[in-house]
């Protein structure tokens, strides 16, 4: 969740949403340099044996105005897709933290479903 | 059942893998490609690393201070994509590099009308499968013995006999192997990896 320069944090690090909630999320930084911008990324991605797959779902842009700070991200979670997995694909939500210039990085990796645990296709 | 995500060989594992190229790899290369103008070719058959060279080189490059272009062809996508204009052949100097991934795909004709289009650029490497479009910077091959440290950097354990059956199997092609591997992994329950034998 989170390397030496940049943390994503939900409140009692919760790791499951459902669909149409809010996720809050403090946004923490510090860098050796001023950044340019933060950008804070709402996205889900697949992961398994065939290409991958992306959908940046929403975006916020931070104004940083120091090397090192704290704030809030709010994002109204869609209805779909869920969180799932099968033995060839998973899909899994996340929000990104990206510091420009450099693309320093780091990723919070949640569940989208209405149940609280992904799905889990079976064959 | 092992969920895709939780596959040592998914497909985003195996692409952070990098070629194997030593320091002193780095330097013969850089080398011949100034021998040669600034053009060469990463030749290879498929999975056997050329695509991951060039993505190592682009880095390199950018890190040189390079304003680096990366093309990708392949079968699904064989011709150039309209960006690439005659504007953009024309911004192109001294301090671009040009890379092409899939060369092959282009029908000899419009390769030449490449080579043209590109020649102001300081930099042109491509890769194919064949060798002679550009002078050949490196040829890239596999052996079982790479496929072992591979799968090693995956935090995996494959013998030499395994992987030399699975190397025989594909022809060489890393990627085919790894895609085995995935769907080895994904059935199997506990245990080493297992192969059967491999039929003549």
């Amino acid at each position: 969740m989170t390397n030496a320069e940049l943390g994503l944090f939900t409140a009692q690090d919760r790791t499951a949403f459902k669909p149409g909630e809010v996720l809050e999320l403090s946004v923490l930084w510090a860098l050796p340099t001023k950044p340019a911008s933060l950008e804070v990324r709402l996205f889900w991605f697949t992961r398994g044996k065939g290409t991958e797959d992306v959908g940046v779902v929403a975006t916020e842009t931070i104004p940083a105005v120091a090397l090192a700070g704290e704030a809030k991200v709010q994002f109204t979670l869609p209805v779909a897709p869920y969180s799932f997995s099968g033995r060839l694909i998973s899909l899994v939500w996340a929000v990104e933290l990206v510091a420009e210039p450099g693309s320093s990085a780091t990723r919070f990796e949640f569940t989208l479903s209405p149940t609280g645990s992904e799905l889990v296709l079976k064959t | 059942m092992l969920r895709a995500r939780d596959n040592p060989f998914s497909t985003d594992r195996v692409l952070r893998l990098r070629y194997r190229f030593t320091t002193e790899d780095w330097t013969r290369l850089q080398e011949t490609l100034v021998r040669h103008r600034g053009r060469g070719a990463l030749v290879g058959e498929k999975g056997s690393g050329k695509t991951t060279l060039l993505e190592d080189l682009a880095i390199r490059l950018r890190h040189g201070g390079k304003d680096v272009t990366l093309i990708r062809l392949s079968v699904e996508a064989p011709t150039l994509p309209g960006m690439y204009n005659p504007t953009f052949y024309a911004s192109l100097g001294r301090n671009d590099a040009v890379l092409l991934d899939g060369a092959e795909q282009l029908p000899l004709t419009r390769w030449w009308q490449f080579r043209w289009q590109t020649r102001r650029a300081g930099i042109v490497v491509i890769t194919t499968h064949h060798a002679g479009r550009l002078h050949t910077l490196r040829n890239c091959t596999t052996s079982p013995e790479l496929l072992c440290d591979l799968v090693s950097s995956l935090g995996q354990e494959l013998s030499l006999a395994e992987a030399e059956v699975l190397h025989r199997r594909h022809r060489g092609n890393l990627r085919d192997a790894m895609r085995e591997l995935y769907d080895r992994f994904a059935k199997k329950s506990a245990g080493a990896l297992s192969f059967p034998p491999l039929r003549a």
